[in-house]
């Protein structure tokens, strides 16, 4: 029997990973998989008004900084909630402000950064342990994480292959069906089915293999999500499917042992899709609380499992 | 898809200081709005006035309702947001007060105070669906004039019918999932509250000179006794009580009887989990619900005292709780609340409609919270390894707990049963009240207290947005705690432990501590046989309890 430990969506939450890391040990994981979203999605400038203060806004409020201290706090608290934080005087922040170039420059310095300082992290950590950890990326996340990712030293990459997890044979997918965001990895509900049915393919034995899709299938509860109106702000108590028919037509029609999902942060729960257990952990990275599922993996059935927050 | 709070769009520049990237998502659903109307709603607006004004100043015949209001508002306005805003901002998980406590306390601490809570929303059911029968449905004939009605609806069998009738309409609001149970509360909460303010402004358009015409041409009406005659009768059946003027300490008892009013918004905390922006939304809502039931309660009050004189409203109240006809003196068709003092100098049937259907709507809506409720702590017991993994299950179509809804409504129906046609005494002497302030409130005002303070939830309070609140170098939540515990022993003093029994509001006896004590043993039992279970299979759950270091 193995413990499979699985996250998903801690958005660039410093915090987030660090936990994740930490949990392997404390909860006695064998194997920990990350799946994306990797990368968060605000970047705070920390705008210069001279004599050492500055200005921001974090989280809708705009904020005075006064102190060396208290700057130091605001970056914490912005990498740990997710987010990422530049220096700026009033001249650059107006330049950058004008120009998309730029601001997507930035943004991919950092989060480029942020994910690099992530994997540096896990070496040193991971370094003579005995569990293994997996990372993928997921559908915000930009293609270059992919190379960072396979070119680290003791995480290993899953995305768009099947990797052997003990007795199991684990398939990973990146992609999601359209948002209205159109994020980088995205794509139409055929070409998703036709990507997914390539990737599970390749496995041999369907009875314990593991289906790792970022999007979760279309129509369990694991999929609810706010319905967005024209402006993309959310209405308050209407929920809609968000997931993927094509993931659930695979489900369906294979029946692999467990599927985990992610993407859809608000729908964390467990749900049988026949003899398929599956999946979503849900997220709550903006609070720095790390969800996560600990399965426990017989060689043909799951043993049982349990929801973590910490 | 996920949230990035302060920043609503997908857009490249969305605040002033800050830029979004295009990236999905968005987290929590409910607004400031909606939690607001799950603890406004929970403090049951018309029903709570005739509570606090028929048990509260029936029992203490010398209470200033007033003060007594301006006293409750400071104390459950302080305690109460604090206490349950910061712990539920802190962990905004749906699950209400269990995660607090087992998180901050212990596991079984949070399971046994929880076990007893989530018999508490089970008591609610079958304590106010009858209540849609008599006081609601029977007053509501009365003043329309439907006699028929009225012995139906105190017939047992006929309350049985028209509490089945509004647990099936409780149940249907919320199984059909939030979308659903929002929309309706919003119509409910306007009828409710529009009811409430029609009912008060008229209260308001009459003085004590009106009040004294209309109670003897009505007395004249019905062959009953006129307003000199009844204030005698009532003061020989209180024995000489009734005081001319308020005193302090009746006053403390009507602000122990308003409790309902102002104590009951913490249930905002059973939807943490779906609220956006739970650091501000949970404290603040918690407020509005104390302070916006506060600011109708003293208008009715003042409206109340500007028609009544002080010593005759004592004198009606005090005949309402008690449900007596002063030996058969009193013969007008309906009873002498405050609903029935307006129905005194105005019986125009519409206005009186809509007064009680103001009473009905909230009283509909308080059984209907208990469906939000009582799901959600199974729920988060399902999601903590605590239960059998269907206590987890959402119905795909619904979006809701559906299993957990209909387990409720099974055993709100059995309980109906049992207390309308069998247990009515023995059921009433449980003490509801006992068990939730101490079970719950005092509990988990305990937790709010220790949260700063103790190792197992330091973590916690490390990453809690309010860890900087602090007082006089004491953190808010403390303070909270403090005021909270105050205001509950108050509570308790007045509802069980006062010298006198006669002015208890609710007898502390020994049915009542068997209770408490059954539904901790039960609850802690639940805990071990669950941890056994889920260690045979290799699962420790007091992972789910712990808080991961950050660094």
């Amino acid at each position: 029997m193995i413990k499979l430990f699985f996250v998903t969506d801690i958005h660039g939450s410093n915090e987030c990973y660090r936990k994740f890391l930490n949990a392997l040990p404390i909860y006695g994981a064998d194997v920990a998989v990350l799946l994306g979203d990797l990368t968060g999605k605000v970047l705070v400038p920390l705008v210069e008004k001279g004599n050492d203060t500055w200005e921001c806004t974090l989280m809708g409020q705009h904020r005075d900084i006064a102190t060396k201290e208290e700057l130091a706090d605001i970056k914490k608290i912005t990498e740990n909630a997710g987010y990422y934080w530049v220096h700026q005087t009033r001249d650059e922040f107006n330049e950058t402000r004008g120009d998309p170039a730029k601001i997507d420059a930035l943004f991919k310095s950092l989060v480029f950064a942020r994910v690099q300082e992530w994997l540096d992290l896990a070496d040193e950590r991971l370094e003579g342990k005995p569990y293994q950890m997996y990372m993928a990326p997921g559908n915000d996340d930009w293609f270059v994480i992919d190379d960072m990712i396979d070119n680290a030293k003791l995480v290993h990459p899953c995305d768009k292959r099947v990797v052997q997890v003990d007795n199991h044979e684990m398939v990973t997918s990146s992609y999601s069906n359209p948002t209205p965001w159109q994020t980088p990895r995205e794509m139409s509900e055929e070409d998703l089915e036709t990507h997914l049915r390539g990737l599970v393919g390749q496995i041999k034995n369907q009875e314990t293999a593991i289906y790792n899709f970022h999007v979760p299938p279309y129509g369990y509860s694991l999929d609810l999500c706010p319905k967005l109106d024209e402006n993309l702000t959310m209405a308050a108590d209407e929920k809609i499917h968000a997931g993927s028919l094509g993931a659930k037509r695979l489900i369906e029609e294979n029946q692999p042992l467990l599927g985990l999902f992610g993407h859809i942060h608000e729908s964390r729960g467990a749900q049988k899709a026949g003899r398929t257990l599956l999946i979503n952990p849900g997220s709550e990275y903006s609070e720095g609380i790390l969800k996560g599922v600990i399965v426990m993996l017989d060689k043909k059935k799951v043993k049982d499992y349990v929801f973590t927050s910490g | 898809m996920a949230a990035v709070p302060g920043i609503s769009k997908g857009g490249s520049v969305a605040e002033e200081l800050a830029f979004a990237r295009k990236a999905s998502g968005l987290v929590r659903g409910l607004s400031m709005w909606d939690a607001f109307g799950v603890g406004f709603m929970n403090q049951g607006l018309t029903p709570s006035i005739w509570v606090m004004t028929s048990l509260g100043v029936g029992v203490y015949l010398g209470g200033n309702l007033i003060w007594a209001t301006i006293i409750s508002m400071i104390l459950a306005g302080i305690g109460f947001p604090l206490v349950w805003g910061v712990l539920g901002g802190s962990m905004p998980r749906s699950g209400g007060e269990y995660i607090y406590n087992s998180r901050i306390i212990h596991p079984i601490v949070g399971i046994g105070e929880s076990f007893g809570n989530a018999f508490v929303w089970i008591m609610w059911i079958y304590v106010l669906a009858p209540w849609t029968a008599d006081p609601g449905m029977t007053m509501m004939a009365q003043f329309m004039g439907w006699q028929g009605l009225a012995d139906f609806a105190t017939n047992l069998w006929g309350m049985f019918a028209i509490a089945t009738v509004a647990n099936i309409m409780a149940f249907l609001f919320v199984v059909f999932g939030i979308k659903w149970f929002a929309r309706i509360q919003k119509i409910v909460m306007l009828l409710g509250i529009g009811g409430c303010a029609v009912l008060l402004a008229a209260i308001c358009f009459y003085n004590k000179a009106d009040f004294v015409a209309g109670w003897n041409s009505i007395a004249q009406q019905y062959g009953s006794v006129d307003y000199a005659g009844f204030l005698k009768a009532a003061n020989a059946e209180a024995g000489g009580a009734i005081p001319n003027t308020w005193n302090w300490f009746d006053t403390f008892g009507v602000m122990v009887a308003g409790s309902w009013l102002f104590a009951y918004s913490y249930c905002i905390t059973f939807i943490a989990g779906e609220v956006k922006r739970p650091d501000k939304t949970i404290i603040l809502s918690n407020l509005f619900a104390i302070i916006v039931p506060g600011v109708f309660m003293l208008w009715a009050a003042i409206g109340l005292y500007h028609m009544v004189a002080f010593n005759f409203f004592s004198a009606t109240q005090f005949v309402d709780n008690a449900g007596s006809d002063l030996g058969g003196a009193y013969t007008v068709p309906w009873s002498t609340s405050f609903i029935g003092l307006l129905a005194m100098v105005n019986q125009n049937k519409i206005l009186l409609f809509i007064a009680v259907m103001s009473f009905l709507a909230f009283n509909i809506w308080w059984i209907a919270l208990s469906y939000l409720a009582f799901p959600r702590i199974l729920f988060a017991w399902g999601m903590d390894r605590m239960g059998p993994k269907w206590f987890t299950d959402i119905n795909p179509r619904f979006a809701s707990p559906v299993k957990n809804h209909v387990l409720c409504f099974v055993l709100g129906q059995i309980m109906i049963a049992v207390y309308i046609f069998w247990q009515n005494e023995a059921m009433q002497g449980l003490a509801v009240t006992a068990l939730e302030i101490f079970s719950v409130f005092g509990v988990t005002a305990i937790a709010a207290l220790l949260f700063p303070y103790v190792k197992r939830s330091k973590g916690i309070w490390d990453a809690s947005p309010y860890k900087t609140w602090k007082l006089l170098g004491i953190p808010v939540v403390t303070i909270g705690a403090i005021v909270d515990l105050i205001y509950l022993g108050i509570l308790a003093y007045f509802f069980f432990f006062l010298p006198d029994p006669d002015k208890r509001l609710e007898g502390f006896t020994a049915s009542t501590a068997i209770l408490i004590a059954v539904l901790w043993i039960a609850g802690i039992l639940w805990y071990f046989f669950w941890k056994q279970r889920s260690k045979r299979v290799g699962v420790d759950v007091s992972m789910t309890y712990g808080e991961l270091p950050p660094e």
